[in-house]
C-alpha cells in the first residue's frame, strides 16, 4: 500500500494507516534552506502561490477579444471579484484595491481547496500564521487608508460617532474603537483558521476511523466493522461539505476585507 | 484570575468525585458557546429567506448580506472552538 499523503515522511508500509511514531516528524522535512527547515506548510504555500500565478498567467497571457474557454472561466472569477466585491462594496474607487482583493481571494481559495485535493489533504490556512498574516495586512491597509484619507477625523469619527445620541456616545465610541482596532483583525484571522482546522480534524477523524474499523474486520466484532462503514460514509459527506466551506470562507474573507476598506474610505456610512 | 482557576479546578474535581465523570470542562465550554451563534445564524438566515420571498429581484444583494451576517455570528462559535483546544 503506497503512502497516500504526498507531503509526509516515510511510512511503515506494513501498517494500514501511515503515521509516524512521533507526530513532530510531520513538521520537518529533510531539506533546509540557509538553516531554516522547509516544512510541508511552507512547501504547500509556495505551491499555492505558483498555482495562482500559473492560472492567471495562462488565462491572460494573450488576451483576445473573442475569448477562449479557459479565459472565460477565469473571467467569471475575476469579474465577480471586480464587480461584486471591489466596485460593488467599496464604490468606484474600489478598483484601486482590486489587485489585493483578487490576490487574497485566489490564494485563500487554492489554500483551502488543498484540503480536498486527493494527495494533499492539508489546508495551508489551518496553520495560524497564514490567516494571521493576511488579516494583519488587511488591518494595515484599512488603518493606513483611513488615516490617509480622513486624517485624525477618522479616529474622531470612531470614538465620537455623530449618529448616536450624546449620552451614549462615550459607550458606543469605546465599543466601536475596540471593534475596529482589535476585534476585526482577530476575528478575520480566527474565522478562517478555525473553520479550516475544524474541517480538517473532522475529516481526518471520520475517514481514518472508518477505514481502520472496516479493515480490522478479523479482529473486532462485525458490528464494529459495519459501524466503520458508517463513519466512512459520513466522512465522505463531510468531504463534500468541506468543498463548500472552503470556497465560502475564501469569499467571506475577501468580502469582509472589502467591507473594512469601505468603512475607511467612506466613514460616513 | 487565580480565583477563576480555583473555581474551575474545584468544579472539575467535584464532578469527578461525585459521579465519576472525567474529562475537562473544555467540551462543556464549547457546548455553551455554540448555543448563541446557533440561534443567531438561524435568525439571520430565516430573515434573509423571508426578505427574498417578499422581493425576489434583490435576492442577489440579500444573499451577499446574509453571508456577511452569517460570518459575523459564526465567528463567536469558532472562537469558542479554538478555546476548546487551548483550555
Amino acid at each position: 500500500m503506497e503512502p497516500v499523503i504526498l507531503a509526509a515522511e516515510e511510512c511503515d508500509l506494513t501498517q494500514p494507516v501511515c503515521a509516524p511514531e512521533n507526530v513532530a516528524e510531520f513538521f520537518v522535512f529533510d531539506t533546509t534552506l540557509w538553516n531554516t527547515p522547509i516544512t510541508r506548510t511552507i512547501f504547500l504555500m509556495g505551491l499555492a502561490a505558483l498555482v495562482v500565478i500559473g492560472i492567471l498567467f495562462v488565462a491572460y497571457r494573450k488576451p483576445t477579444l473573442i475569448r477562449s474557454k479557459f479565459q472565460t472561466a477565469i473571467d467569471a472569477l475575476t469579474g465577480f471579484i471586480r464587480e461584486d466585491v471591489s466596485i460593488g462594496i467599496i464604490g468606484p474607487e474600489g478598483i484601486k484595491y482590486y489587485p489585493y482583493l483578487l490576490s487574497i481571494f485566489l490564494f485563500i481559495l487554492v489554500g483551502n481547496l488543498f484540503e480536498v485535493t486527493p494527495l494533499i489533504n492539508f489546508p495551508i490556512t489551518s496553520r495560524m500564521a497564514i490567516p494571521a498574516f493576511l488579516a494583519i495586512v488587511t488591518y494595515l491597509i484599512f488603518v493606513i487608508v483611513g488615516f490617509a484619507k480622513n486624517g485624525f477625523g477618522y479616529l474622531g469619527g470612531i470614538v465620537w460617532p455623530q449618529s448616536v445620541p450624546v449620552a451614549m456616545r462615550p459607550l458606543v465610541g469605546l465599543i466601536e474603537f475596540v471593534s475596529y482596532f482589535a476585534i476585526r483583525p482577530f476575528s478575520l484571522a480566527v474565522r478562517l483558521f478555525a473553520n479550516m482546522v475544524a474541517g480538517h480534524v473532522m475529516l481526518s477523524l471520520l475517514l481514518v476511523t472508518g477505514f481502520v474499523f472496516t479493515t480490522s474486520i478479523g479482529e473486532v466484532s462485525l458490528l464494529k466493522s459495519g459501524a466503520g462503514l458508517l463513519w466512512f460514509a459520513l466522512g465522505l459527506g463531510i468531504y463534500l461539505f468541506e468543498i463548500l466551506v472552503a470556497v465560502l470562507q475564501a469569499y467571506i474573507f475577501t468580502l469582509l476585507s472589502a467591507v473594512y476598506i469601505q468603512s475607511s474610505v467612506h466613514p460616513e456610512h | 484570575m487565580d480565583a477563576v482557576l480555583a473555581v474551575v479546578n474545584a468544579a472539575t474535581v467535584l464532578a469527578q468525585e461525585a459521579t465519576g465523570i472525567t474529562g475537562s470542562l473544555n467540551v462543556v465550554g464549547y457546548g455553551l458557546a455554540a448555543i448563541g451563534p446557533g440561534i443567531g445564524v438561524g435568525i439571520v438566515a430565516g430573515n434573509a429567506v423571508q426578505a427574498m420571498a417578499r422581493q425576489p429581484e434583490v435576492a442577489g444583494m440579500l444573499r451577499t448580506t446574509m453571508f456577511l451576517g452569517i460570518a459575523f455570528t459564526e465567528a463567536l462559535a469558532l472562537i469558542g472552538f479554538v478555546l476548546f483546544f487551548l483550555g
